[in-house]
């Protein structure tokens, strides 16, 4: 009888959290759960509560209601959504760095790109993509009608669509082509969008404007909060409600892992019929041959090296920018400059050291023995050093995670009917935590560090890793032959390189990674732990190259120079 | 790597250790005193999902177990607030598990850090206990429980007053179970209160005075619940003495009796000595007839051949004076022997040749004993009591017993040729 009355008040309770009301003999209003009396009463509904911010409730009803209040919502689709998350990530760059002219000219117009080739706007006859209604919620569907995940609910913007075709028409739009039937489901599908899309997206923008950023920088500052991804829906204006069936769009709980978001970046590339990129010769950053030092100085490995990984990479032909610029023609796949540096950079180690187990020690020792100035570069000490900077940063980066927050601070619901109990088990988790927070005068979550291109901070400086060791030299471990130097080191070994013949079969690393040589699954330890990106990828890659190495020459002969020029390999078999 | 100091080693002392040894990574050939940090991979799989809420959840969770596990509790209620989202998950398919794991978890950490306070404790009972349905009446208990330990009866009342009236959906079996827990418990707390008042009443005041209708009042309802509770088979041992003990001052005996009979002989109950025991106990208080306290004895001997009691009762055979009983006596006595606990009691020991002694008198006594001994024949019975070792032992400690026992040997048992004896010390 009174529950017209409490129908419209939909606030927890303070003690119980329960949205459970009745009206008391006095006409007070008092929790059902916990008999908390509270000092609202029947007479003062007064609406205007319902509007006030930090309160949660639905505000209108339909197309016709006017309010006065600053708080209106707004019909919205998906896509308009995606793209406010978009610009923000984009903001989030540019406040980091990168030239202002990524976001309106080359990600601004990608995104119109693939909003075309989807068919969400910019053509004549759109497809039909998820919408979000005034009222904050889809009303209840009859059974006989979509599943609750389907996501071609109805759009009630055809106008909508319309008047932003209108407003925006760019140079960029080309007539869409009159898609056949055949490809219809196929491209409906590639043209959905999800969170890691947007992910996708920005790294094929940063590729194309050849910012030094690679995926797993970028998959880095995403995880380091610096580059708005989980929660990116709290930043959505006001106006635009997330709730429905569609906030799954915007519910994330994990960062992908750099292989899937490079897998939605090449398919991405192929949707979106993109011509060939602007090349990345010699002295683009993201090329190898750049991108390499950044990678031997964060791995405090000695400048020496640099000159021989560039020697390798001719070596295997790969020095060309063709190989790593993405080419429809040439090279339809897309380069991974991050990965494949490391690859160069660890198959060089090998080259120079052996990495056996055996050899590099004694090649070591070998070089040392007689110096006395302490110049050269002696690999058991900085084993030392980085094993135990590594040990150090690998418990750190655990504790972060295991800090880490990833709930939003407005929780999303997907019927009306969850939003009591989600509501209350926030309220719930809110005081546990302050209770805790208090008891250990910590709060919950990591401190914000600022963000940092590089994992490692060599130098004599307080808070240190330790030593550098770029100004090490290598003579050591090379030996003079005519003008020509050496390897000190002549053999070479590597794992079975032939591809793998099962369709299923990602990588053979978790079985071989016991007997592989310790010193190479540590430098793959390490470079993984710097790419962010698992031991076993970084393997795969290591193979592809050393088959490039091989495959220009056949089985079993042995292997002489190149050519007079480039003094690279001395290697007997 | 236990060994190793991570801390930095100037290169120079690394090369002089290693001028003229060709070492591996961690091989030993020659006197290699410096050894490399061994390389501990991470195993493959683990890699896979390495940024997500359920894998940050899941490493926060061991660590507050690591840290609870050492005691480090300061840094366990740190990880403990970052825990705290997993509440808000929205899967449900395990969500009562990790509730029931924050308040366990919450609540232990809260017992051992030096800075928690009663809110705070407070504070998360009333949390966890409206977070969901299933541990809201183990949660209200507890609640309770620890307001008790510390103290606050009242609140402790007004929380199982509280969880007793609350139902949820279809009452399942273990609710009922939970719910006539918490009844027991609430009318415990209403005897603590009557307690309290019976002490702080004063001895003059009348019978019908306000400080006594109030502890009435609590009596009447404490036992009115007790009674409905004791009618359930169970274990109640706790709430039975305390009923006992109000009806014993408002000096309704017979009502103690029957209850206490109906704990101890009710087939539905489960087997309890302690029921035994309580109605030996109140007899005992009562002087009831020794023929009754025999009978309640037999019973317990049936059930704990070793109880302390035993003592009692083979004395209450011994001074019946009837043959009968001086037979059950010896049997009780051997029982207890039977067991180590008694090996070196003087009292049992004792008794045991005041029973002989008696035997003596008869006849046929030497039939009577070996009767008795026939299952204790085997050598097992005379290594438990009669070895040299025992001699030495006895020897030293208890000279008394000794006496006592070598004086019994020849009697229990005739045929084996035993060492202990009062000479034999000293061989």
């Amino acid at each position: 009888m009174d529950d017209e009355d409490t129908v419209s008040f939909r606030d927890p309770c303070v003690q119980c959290s329960a949205v459970d009301w009745g009206i008391s003999d006095e006409g007070r209003f008092f929790c059902r759960s916990c008999h908390n009396v509270i000092e609202r009463t029947r007479e003062v509904v007064d609406t205007s509560f319902l509007f006030s911010s930090n309160k949660i409730s639905s505000i209108g009803t339909g197309p016709t209601t006017t309010t006065t209040t600053a708080e209106r919502s707004v019909s919205w689709l998906a896509c308009e959504g995606f793209q406010f998350i978009l610009k923000n990530q984009a903001d989030a760059l540019l406040r980091l760095g990168v030239r202002p002219d990524f976001k309106d000219g080359v990600l601004c117009p990608l995104w119109r790109r693939f909003l075309q080739k989807s068919r969400q706007a910019f053509t004549h006859n759109p497809v039909r993509s998820t919408a979000f209604t005034a009222s904050g919620m889809e009303p209840e569907v009859e059974s006989g009608t979509d599943s609750v995940w389907s996501l071609d609910a109805l759009s009630d913007g055809e106008s909508n669509l319309s008047s932003s075709a209108a407003d925006s028409r760019s140079d960029w739009s080309e007539s869409s082509d009159a898609p056949s039937s055949q490809r219809r489901g196929r491209r409906r599908r590639r043209g959905v969008l999800t969170m890691k899309k947007t992910l996708a997206l920005i790294h094929v923008a940063l590729m194309w404007s050849r910012e030094p950023l690679t995926l797993s920088d970028l998959l880095r500052l995403v995880n380091e909060g610096h580059v708005p991804y989980v929660n990116a829906h709290q930043d959505l204006p006001d106006q635009m409600k997330v709730a429905g069936k569609g906030a799954m769009l915007f519910k994330v709980e994990t960062v992908p892992s750099h292989q899937s978001v490079y897998k939605e970046a090449q398919a991405l590339v192929l949707f979106l019929q993109l011509p060939a990129f602007p090349p990345i010769s010699g002295q683009v950053p993201l090329h190898p041959a750049l991108l390499s030092l950044r990678y031997l100085t964060d791995a405090n490995l000695p400048d020496d090296l640099h000159p021989w990984v560039c020697q390798l990479m001719e070596h295997v032909g790969m020095q060309d920018e063709k190989f790593h610029t993405f080419n429809p023609g040439h090279c339809s796949v897309l380069p991974r400059h991050d990965v494949l540096t490391a690859a160069f950079i660890i198959i060089t180690m090998k080259f120079l050291f052996g990495l056996d187990d055996r050899t590099e020690w004694e090649v070591t020792n070998k070089a040392c023995l007689n110096d006395d100035s302490g110049e050269m570069f002696n690999l058991r000490s900085w084993y030392q050093l980085v094993q135990t900077a590594l040990t150090r940063a690998q418990s750190r980066r655990e504790e972060d995670a295991a800090r880490r927050q990833w709930k939003p601070h407005k929780p999303i619901y997907f019927r009306r009917k969850d939003r009591c109990w989600v509501t209350k088990k926030k309220r719930i988790a809110e005081q546990v935590q302050l209770c805790f927070e208090k008891l250990s005068s910590r709060p919950a979550g990591i401190q914000d560090h600022r963000p940092s291109t590089f994992g490692f901070c060599w130098g004599d400086g307080v808070d240190s890793d330790g030593p550098a060791l770029h100004h090490a030299r290598l003579a050591g471990i090379l030996t003079q032959n005519t003008s020509f130097l050496f390897p000190s080191n002549g053999s070479y070994w590597h794992s079975g390189i032939r591809d793998c013949s099962q369709r299923n079969c990602s990588s053979h690393y978790p079985s071989l990674q016991s007997s592989l040589p310790r010193s190479f699954v540590f430098l793959l330890e390490l470079f993984s732990f710097l790419l962010d990106v698992a031991p076993s990828y970084l393997f795969e890659e290591v193979l592809a190259v050393e088959r490039k190495i091989f495959e220009t020459r056949s089985f079993g002969t042995k292997i002489r120079q190149k050519n007079s020029d480039s003094a690279l390999l001395n290697i007997n078999d | 790597m236990d060994d190793f100091d991570p801390g930095l080693i100037p290169i120079c002392d690394l090369e002089k250790d290693e001028d003229d040894e060709v070492s591996d990574g961690g091989s030993s050939k020659g006197s290699c005193k410096l050894r490399l940090p061994w390389v501990k991979p991470k195993p493959a799989e683990q890699h896979k999902l390495q940024h997500g809420f359920q894998h940050s959840t899941s490493i926060c969770l061991e660590q507050i177990r690591e840290a609870m596990l050492h005691h480090r509790w300061e840094e366990a209620a740190e990880y403990m607030a970052c825990y705290a989202q997993i509440i808000e998950d929205q899967d449900t398919t395990h969500a009562s598990q990790y509730k029931e794991v924050v308040w366990r978890m919450a609540t232990e950490i809260l017992h051992h850090h030096p800075k928690s306070t009663i809110e705070d404790y407070n504070s998360i009972y009333e949390r966890m206990k409206y977070s969901g349905v299933k541990h809201y009446l183990m949660i209200c208990l507890e609640h309770s429980f620890h307001l008790l330990l510390h103290g606050w009866t009242e609140d402790a009342k007004q929380q199982l007053t509280a969880a007793e009236s609350w139902r949820h959906g279809k009452e399942s079996a273990g609710q009922l179970h939970r719910l006539k827990l918490i009844q027991a418990y609430r009318s415990l707390l209403d005897y603590i209160t009557w307690c309290d008042k019976k002490s702080t009443r004063s001895n003059n005041s009348n019978w019908e005075s306000d400080e006594n209708v109030i502890m009435h009042n609590y009596f009447r309802q404490a036992s009115v619940n007790l009674k409905e509770i004791l009618k359930n088979p169970g274990v109640w041992d706790p709430f039975i003495l305390c009923y006992v003990k109000m009806l014993e001052f408002y000096e309704d005996q017979e009502e103690a009796l029957k209850v206490l009979n109906e704990y101890a002989y009710d087939d539905n109950f489960p087997p309890n000595p302690n029921a035994h025991v309580y109605l030996y106990q109140h007899l005992k208080r009562y002087n009831a007839s020794e023929k009754k306290l025999m009978k309640v004895l037999k019973g317990l001997h049936a059930f704990v051949p070793s109880h302390e009691l035993m003592l009692e009762y083979s004395s209450l055979l011994l001074q019946s004076a009837k043959e009968k009983h001086t037979h059950t006596a010896l049997g009780v006595l051997l029982d207890m022997l039977d067991f180590s606990c008694w090996r070196n009691n003087l009292d049992v020991w004792t008794r045991l040749k005041a029973v002989i002694q008696e035997l003596q008198k008869e006849a046929d006594w030497e039939a009577v004993v070996a009767e008795k001994m026939v299952t204790r024949k085997d050598w097992w019975w005379s290594a438990l009591h009669f070895t040299r070792f025992h001699l030495s032992k006895d020897a030293e400690e208890n000279p008394e017993l000794l006496k006592i026992k070598a004086s019994l040997t020849k009697i229990l048992c005739p045929d084996l040729p035993l060492k202990y004896s009062a000479e034999g010390q000293n061989q």
